[in-house]
């Protein structure tokens, strides 16, 4: 390999401002103008297409600038100053409205510029490579390349480019536009009572993350506890389905088991029927008047219905347990493939030393297991922490309380929570925020797993 | 008896006679008790009570748990005595069949004693599973051990209970689904499992009347995002992965680490800002937003397929590029066709999502009917207004969707194994 690569974000802005200050100082004259005049030195040395493309981007680029991205950039600074208003029409009579500004679109309006803006630099950039490689290539005599021999390279030598275009667009339209967009809700007081275009919402700084985290204030007294839950399920999720499923995996693995195919079969069925419809069955199967209460008393063994998804404690018991039914086949068919993968002449050895089956499989198998495993069991826990379908398919994140803030239940998680408040209560600031903090936690947590992975630090490994 | 016998476990071959004997005592222990009547029965009496109201003329159905009772009883000494008398494989196989029987037997009359007593009016009050005492309950845990050492004496498995007894808990949910889906009476909470009626109207109620939920419509929109949407997904996810892969551009890790941060974040926290994207390009609820929805994001998830293609061998791309062929070459003709296990995990995941996704297909498609998917569309059926009617005919639609897709998971699972096995590794 030729070069190091660079990891670091800032490193390698860095290393670009160094570059483009040199490339400015090695360029000639009308290198230098092609800093300004896009494609310049590209038409001027014969690649006339490269060329009059950058200049037909540059032109868009400052029309977009002159009739939209001025408005836009300075709607994004103040989130609009006209509120909506009722005026009252003599003519006709009547109030009418008089449209103002429409702080959700103007915040939407001066993302979307800022990418633009960010598109431009890129090909900026672009452009000045490509002016300063023509440059060096008549300098050395060599042949200038044209457009076709441009387009073939995107096979061969530049195929990341061509391969990684509608990834790329894709991600950035649909992801990371609507990300930067919801971060920065985060800062703004964007709730149900400031919605648009009845009304403003506007800039408030880090408000939003002392009210939830550190105020005395009932959302901070939600914030914490169903924070609290979620941590409390993602660690039992994760672990019982583990254990579960592997301990599954072992029995049917295990010698003198026929008919391992059709055992497996019939637990990956459950995979195979879609988690929503499963779960809504079982809810109603678990429901205060479901079949399975309803049976339970006529067979006698209870007098009362069970609390199942009433009483808070039941319904987290519930929810681990249900949950139990969905993630055992999924592990199991996992650690199947691992469980083979173990050296045969460890268990014999095991086995001529008279060790018991349970201290072979604490000596042996475990320790074996969670060497592989952690990093699935990181990222499974991690999944957990977002698992939104088992919970809310399940109880919606009920039973709610009128400790909680508006809507939240005893078994909502932060991601059903920030669902809610989406959708139901549209407090979208407040929603904004439980994502980032959902992130920071996900974000710590994977920083210790892709530290620790050999196929993170070492990619050639296999080879 | 003798100590050593081919294919057999001596040491719990000696203790089925003891667990026998364990048995028979067990009838001698009070089977119902009921303090506050000052009832108590024990097990030989429960047998000759119902004996004697048979002559008074009483329901066939205590007849049976009487013959039932004989059986019992009958069994335990017999095969008990079978070992004794001539250990070997037959006699291990009739004590293994003798404890099924007990077993399942006991579990039997657990679940149907209450109703049968209480619709027998032989007591004055109504009977509580509470009321069997310690005897039944040595009965149904000894003759679960009497299973147990059988099966050791056979040198069979004693996990097949563990798994019989898993295996009825996983399936019962999913072959509950497809009683519903065949009742004919409505509604969503019975105190039945077993339905009272079966037809097939929920079915055809389902597939031709579209007045009120299009179902075939659904079905067709769902396939059309899938297939389109999967296809998408694919190439996306294979092109990622091979360029990170095998090329080594500048800000490769960059992009990595971006795609990283991006994965980070709970994925529907942003569907506002898509829903408000889509309808600044006319797009919200028509089935194309769907399909950029769903497959927008699929560079996130190159992970597996890099893994995959980091394992290929380097020098196979070299020995190509060296006969001349260009990376576009190596892409199509080389690493495609030998990547077939990660293309089909690919598609397989791909097109299972939008038949289960349902979030984002209720922000985008709002209250268009017309354009639902499937999973949306059943998940209308259960509104407050329309559950009562619509339950069943849920159950059906839920149905017809899983099975599709459970052919093609059991067909294909080979494949999904190796990608999350893949997965696994990190």
């Amino acid at each position: 390999m030729g070069y190091k690569e660079k990891a670091n974000p800032f490193k390698v802005l860095l290393n670009k401002f160094k570059w483009i200050g040199t490339t400015f100082h090695k360029g000639d004259n009308l290198t230098k103008l092609s800093f300004v005049i896009m494609g310049l030195s590209n038409l001027l040395r014969g690649q006339i297409i490269k060329g009059l493309t950058y200049m037909v981007l540059e032109i868009s680029f400052i029309f977009y600038t002159l009739i939209y991205g001025i408005n836009n950039f300075i709607g994004l600074l103040t989130l609009g100053t006209k509120q909506q208003n009722m005026v009252y029409n003599e003519e006709s009579g009547i109030y009418e409205v008089l449209p103002g500004d429409n702080s959700m679109i103007m915040l939407l309006a001066g993302v979307t510029t800022l990418f633009v803006i960010l598109f431009f630099i890129v090909v900026w950039v672009s452009s000045i490579k490509s002016a300063i490689h023509v440059q060096e290539l008549k300098e050395k005599g060599k042949k200038i390349p044209n457009i076709v021999t441009d387009i073939t390279s995107l096979f061969n030598t530049n195929i990341h480019k061509l391969l990684l275009t509608i990834p790329i667009i894709g991600l950035v339209l649909f992801t990371v536009v609507p990300l930067v967009y919801m971060i920065l809700m985060a800062f703004t007081n964007y709730d149900v009572n400031h919605q648009p275009p009845g009304n403003l919402f506007t800039w408030i700084g880090l408000k939003n993350f002392k009210l939830m985290l550190l105020s005395n204030d009932k959302i901070a007294k939600t914030f914490w506890p169903v924070f609290g839950w979620t941590m409390v399920w993602a660690f039992f999720a994760t672990f019982t389905c583990y254990f579960g499923g592997m301990l599954l995996a072992i029995l049917i693995n295990s010698k003198g088991i026929r008919g391992k195919g059709f055992w497996r079969t019939i637990f990956v069925i459950t995979i195979a029927v879609p988690s929503f419809v499963s779960l809504l069955i079982i809810r109603v199967m678990l429901a205060e008047h479901g079949a399975l209460n309803i049976l339970l008393q006529e067979l006698g063994f209870i007098t009362k219905a069970l609390p199942f998804f009433t009483n808070p404690t039941w319904a987290r018991v519930t929810v681990i347990i249900v949950n139990l039914w969905v993630g055992i086949p999924h592990t199991m068919l996992i650690t199947t493939g691992i469980l083979t993968n173990i050296p045969a002449d460890l268990y014999e050895s095991a086995k001529i030393d008279g060790a018991s089956p349970i201290k072979t499989f604490l000596k042996i198998t475990m320790p074996y297991m969670l060497f592989i495993t952690t990093p699935y069991l990181i990222t499974n826990f991690i999944a957990n922490i977002n698992n939104f379908n088992a919970i809310y398919f399940l109880t919606e994140g009920n039973p709610a309380t009128l400790d909680y803030f508006k809507g939240a239940g005893k078994t909502d998680l932060l991601v059903t929570w920030l669902f809610k408040l989406t959708i139901e209560s549209k407090d979208y600031c407040y929603a904004s925020t439980i994502g980032i903090m959902i992130f920071t936690i996900s974000a710590a947590l994977s920083l210790i797993v892709y530290r620790r992975t050999g196929a993170y630090k070492n990619e050639e490994g296999f080879q | 008896m003798k100590n050593q016998i081919i294919g057999l476990n001596i040491k719990s071959l000696r203790k089925i006679p003891i667990l026998g004997l364990l048995l028979m005592i067990s009838f001698f222990f009070p089977y119902i008790e009921i303090k506050s009547e000052g009832i108590r029965i024990a097990g030989y009496r429960l047998f000759l009570e119902t004996m004697n109201r048979l002559n008074d003329g009483g329901n066939y159905i205590v007849f049976i748990y009487a013959v039932i009772l004989g059986i019992f009883i009958l069994s335990v000494i017999l095969s008990s005595i079978f070992v004794i008398v001539k250990p070997g494989k037959k006699s291990v196989i009739l004590s293994i069949c003798t404890y099924i029987f007990n077993f399942t037997g006991a579990i039997l009359i657990l679940f149907t004693i209450t109703k049968t007593i209480n619709g027998s009016g032989l007591l004055s009050i109504k009977f509580l599973i509470s009321y069997l005492s310690s005897g039944y309950w040595i009965f149904l845990f000894g003759s679960l051990i009497g299973l147990i050492l059988s099966l050791r004496a056979a040198k069979m498995n004693p996990g097949y209970i563990i798994l019989v007894i898993m295996g009825i808990i996983w399936v019962f949910p999913i072959a509950w689904i497809i009683m519903i889906s065949f009742r004919l009476e409505s509604g969503s909470y019975t105190s039945y499992f077993w339905p009272k009626e079966f037809t097939f109207k929920n079915y055809l109620v389902l597939l031709t009347d579209s007045s009120k939920f299009p179902y075939l419509k659904w079905f067709g929109n769902t396939l059309f995002v899938s297939v389109f949407s999967c296809a998408l997904t694919t190439f996306i996810v294979l092109s990622t992965a091979f360029t990170l892969s095998r090329i080594r551009f500048s800000g490769r890790k960059l992009f990595m680490n971006i795609v990283l941060i991006l994965g980070m974040f709970p994925g529907f926290m942003s569907m506002i800002a898509v829903y408000y994207i889509l309808k600044g390009m006319n797009l919200t609820q028509s089935l194309i937003a769907l399909i950029l929805v769903y497959s927008s994001g699929a560079a996130m998830g190159y992970y597996i397929a890099k893994g995959f293609f980091d394992t290929i061998p380097k020098a196979l791309d070299e020995a190509a590029c060296i006969d001349g062929a260009t990376k576009w070459q190596v892409f199509t003709r080389i690493t495609i066709p030998i990547s077939k296990p990660i293309i089909i995990y690919t598609v397989l995941t791909s097109f299972m999502s939008p038949w289960a996704d349902f979030i984002f297909a209720r922000v985008i498609m709002g209250d268009d009917y017309e354009h639902y998917t499937v999973a949306l569309g059943l998940f209308t059926m259960l509104s407050r207004e329309n559950i009562d009617t619509w339950y069943t005919r849920f159950a059906a639609g839920a149905v017809l969707i899983s099975i599709p897709i459970a052919i093609l998971f059991i067909t294909l699972q080979k494949y999904y194994v190796e990608g999350l096995s893949g997965s696994v590794k990190g």
